[in-house]
């Protein structure tokens, strides 16, 4: 079982299936190197919302979601830098500003 | 957050009332809570879903902190809103809000400030977010 799941869920059409790899791959770096859990016990799922289905601020949306959930929780200083440092990896994998991105990291 | 996922029958609302209930639960977050607009997101997910016996399902994901009766006078409002705009009856339209810390999300690169904690710099940031995404 998965101590770290991510779930992601994004507008269609937005990020392709190399990216999608890329990024995969990027939440496990990113987990091992702030919370040293290996490759291992990280989960990751990629889920679109269909276009016209997703809306921010009553306009259509161009926002992704990264949900994380890590059994066993964490000290917020070393949430803040996981969060940190998944909006910076989805960023530069994506295109996407900073504007486009939720990350949440919840205790499980 | 706040993020309101809203479960309907496959085909059943076309993309201009999916867009005015996506307006409506804006203003009417916006207007009970005081976050940004660029804050509210809204989705719309025709995927049957077991736990919920209505037809129709707001699901509401909200910052915690906040108290009871205007959590549920926001949901109120909400199913009142969807099943006006949706041409409903409001008892097939059922909802929730469940509650996390807002310590545990980052949206805009900023931690979202506890209810009743949002400082001037966060109000502005969810300004430049909403003309940008």
């Amino acid at each position: 079982m998965a101590q770290v799941r991510y779930d992601c869920t994004m507008q269609e059409g937005q990020i392709g299936e190399d990216a999608r790899a890329r990024l995969a791959d990027g939440l496990r770096d990113v987990t091992e190197r702030v919370l040293g859990a290996g490759a291992d016990v990280v989960s990751v799922d990629f889920s679109d919302i269909p276009q016209g289905f997703g809306f921010r601020g009553g306009e259509p949306s161009t926002t992704s979601l990264v949900r994380g959930s890590i059994v066993g929780g964490l000290e917020q200083p070393v949430r803040v830098e996981l969060m940190s440092a998944i909006c910076d990896m989805w960023m530069e994998i994506s295109g996407c500003t900073v504007d486009e991105l939720v990350v949440t990291a919840r205790d499980a | 957050m706040p993020y309101y996922r809203c479960v309907v029958p496959e085909g059943s609302v076309p993309f201009e009332r999916r867009q005015e209930v996506a307006k409506a639960f804006t203003d009417i977050h916006c207007g009970s809570t005081g976050a940004p607009r660029s804050f509210v997101h809204v989705v719309f997910d025709e995927a049957p879903d077991a736990r919920f016996a209505e037809r129709y399902y707001v699901d509401g994901a909200n910052r915690a902190g906040r108290p009871e009766e205007l959590k549920q006078a926001l949901l109120g409002d909400l199913r009142g809103a969807f099943a006006s705009i949706i041409g409903v009856d409001e008892a097939e339209v059922g909802g929730r809000i469940t509650e996390g810390p807002a310590s545990w999300s980052m949206e805009g690169g900023m931690v979202l400030p506890e209810p009743g904690e949002e400082t001037e710099e966060w109000y502005s940031h969810g300004a430049v977010a909403a003309a940008g995404g």
